[in-house]
């Protein structure tokens, strides 16, 4: 599967509680929506070690790179090299 | 004194009350629009004692509405705004409030079906047109006892209760905490604790009563997003519940930032590892940091630890606050002795008037005056208090309080199961994480997963158990009552 569209499936079940209806695009703000809280930053950290074995650093956890499902799929694509580089 | 009068008492109106977002608002702005939202209620028939929501997360809005309400004497009603619209209707049928104070963009359909009756004070009011109004009404006189506030917390069942709250609680549950902390003028306190929580409503009081500027951060769940507030506002203090002292201890940049300016720590809302708080001070050996143990039905705050007493008393809740009396006594009555068990009461101006609506709950927790905790604590030879367990079945998923009763109602709404039994196990990032043992149908081909969906639909987020688990049979006694006891020790 894309990884875009695994990490929309990790957001759609996991903060938007199954919502398919609800209209998740690319640029749908999800920190400052609150779509992602707290609780959902965690999870999100530990599903991006799960599913792509991305070793999140702190100083990554910007909303640069976790506001939006584009954001993310840039910011994993960017690091996948890395880590499989690894 | 009427309580908004005795908040904004102290702030000179060339002073920073507050910074929200780009926005910036002096004592003098805050009072302008507490006298814009003041006509803005009374327009919408607003009386003295009447119940107002307020519901959104933490703005300028929410804290110029707060204060209109308690400056008319009217009854303020903070909603949390991440409840289910199914929650919030619970809520709104226990408090009944006539009129909403909400952001414009927060109330989604299924919100205002929820308020369905209220009229709507949006933050348009704030910026209303007064020139040609009528002169905006004075401060209510109130008596000390009279309502304040109603807080809503989760009950030991699974429907909400609302604490009620005094001008005279407030007052005196702010004072005790300025005094123990000394918080002053030039503190800049970092918020990221929702006004709906009282550990966070405390925090606003504090602050403004001490003249100091509060910085909101409504959009801190990434941690490095609040260090970077932290250091562009060059906040003096910062408060949180174990959960987010955790991130910032382990999973963010904190340790490598020099924050020069924070200098304060207020903990409260559940245990904090003393490993955490011996990370914390060797990482900030000059930072003041306040570990404080408090409940909704005590305004907010009962204990600290003396700074002296940190590394002598790690793990201790500390002694009651100035004004704030604590006993820990055993089923007799009696005083524990060092070592002994025994549940914590407390006595003080903060012991809130009760549950509204709820004489039953009422006289079983406030009795004669004296609120009894339900938490479970030693007392050491020096009169400081550790906590050991809890009486009352909750559970603390990252600082909010969960009944178990709700957790387990949720699934039993499912045909299939049987039984449900909640509890919390700890959990290095949650402070507490849920667990769920549940025992099904014979024949039932429900999963875990499926329950999972279940819950996920229908409370919020921080609700959802981390783990459920299907048994045979749930432990009990031979009264039939689940045994949490026997639970808590499976792995």
């Amino acid at each position: 599967m894309e990884i875009k569209e695994r990490i929309r499936e990790f957001i759609v079940s996991n903060c938007l509680f199954g919502d398919t209806s609800f209209d998740l695009r690319d640029d749908t703000a999800l920190l400052d929506s609150g779509i992602i809280d707290s609780t959902g930053v965690i999870e999100l950290v530990l599903f991006l070690s799960e599913a792509f074995g991305l070793d999140v650093p702190p100083e990554d956890m910007l909303p640069a790179n976790f506001n939006s499902l584009g954001q993310l799929t840039s910011y994993v694509q960017q690091r996948i090299p890395v880590a499989s580089a690894l | 004194m009427n309580t908004a009068n005795y908040l904004l008492e102290t702030g000179a109106d060339h002073r920073l009350a507050l910074i929200d977002g780009e926005q910036s608002y002096t004592y003098g702005e805050l009072r302008a629009a507490v006298v814009a939202l003041t006509h803005a209620l009374v327009a919408n028939g607003v009386q003295p004692q009447a119940h107002v929501a307020i519901f959104g997360p933490n703005t300028y809005f929410w804290i110029a509405a707060y204060l209109a309400i308690l400056k008319l004497g009217a009854v303020a009603v903070p909603f949390s705004p991440a409840a289910k619209p199914a929650q919030l209707a619970e809520m709104q049928k226990l408090v009944a409030c006539q009129v909403v104070c909400a952001p414009a963009a927060q109330l989604t359909p299924a919100h205002r079906t929820v308020f369905g009756d209220c009229v709507v004070i949006t933050e348009a009011a704030l910026t209303a047109d007064l020139s040609a109004g009528p002169v905006g009404p004075s401060s209510a006189e109130v008596a000390p006892t009279q309502l304040a506030a109603l807080m809503l917390t989760s009950g030991t069942t699974a429907r909400p209760r609302a604490v009620c709250v005094t001008h005279r609680n407030i007052q005196a549950n702010t004072n005790s905490i300025i005094a123990a902390l000394e918080i002053g003028l030039d503190d800049r306190m970092l918020v990221v604790l929702p006004f709906h929580y009282c550990f966070g409503t405390s925090l606003l009081h504090t602050h403004l009563r001490a003249g100091a500027t509060l910085v909101l951060a409504n959009n801190a769940a990434l941690p490095e997003v609040l260090l970077n507030e932290l250091e562009a506002h060059s906040c003096t203090s910062f408060a949180g519940v174990p959960s987010v002292y955790q991130l910032l201890l382990r999973n963010s940049t904190f340790p490598r930032r020099s924050l020069p300016a924070l200098r304060t720590f207020q903990q409260a809302g559940g245990k904090l590892q003393p490993v955490l708080i011996e990370e914390l001070t060797a990482l900030r050996p000059t930072a003041r940091i306040f570990i404080m143990y408090g409940q909704t039905e005590a305004t907010a705050r009962l204990s600290y630890l003396p700074l002296e007493q940190m590394q002598a008393k790690r793990g201790s809740i500390g002694r009651g606050l100035p004004g704030v009396k604590l006993r820990v006594v055993n089923e007799a009555g009696q005083e524990v002795r060092p070592g002994e068990v025994g549940q914590i009461i407390a006595y003080g101006e903060n012991v809130t008037a009760g549950y509204l609506n709820d004489p039953e709950s009422t006289a079983r927790t406030f009795v004669g005056g004296a609120l009894h905790t339900g938490d479970l604590a030693t007392v050491d030879a020096d009169g400081y208090i550790y906590i050991v367990d809890r009486q009352s079945d909750f559970i603390k998923p990252l600082g909010h309080r969960v009944s178990s009763h709700e957790i387990e109602a949720c699934v039993l709404a499912l045909p299939d199961v049987l039984a449900a039994a909640a509890i919390g196990v700890p959990d290095p990032l949650l402070g507490e994480a849920i667990r769920v043992y549940v025992t099904l149908r014979p024949g039932a081909v429900l999963d875990e997963q499926a329950m999972l969906a279940h819950y996920k639909r229908t409370l919020p987020r921080y609700m959802t158990p981390k783990q459920i688990v299907i048994l045979a049979q749930l432990p009990m006694n031979s009264q039939g009552k689940v045994l949490k006891t026997a639970l808590r020790q499976l792995v």
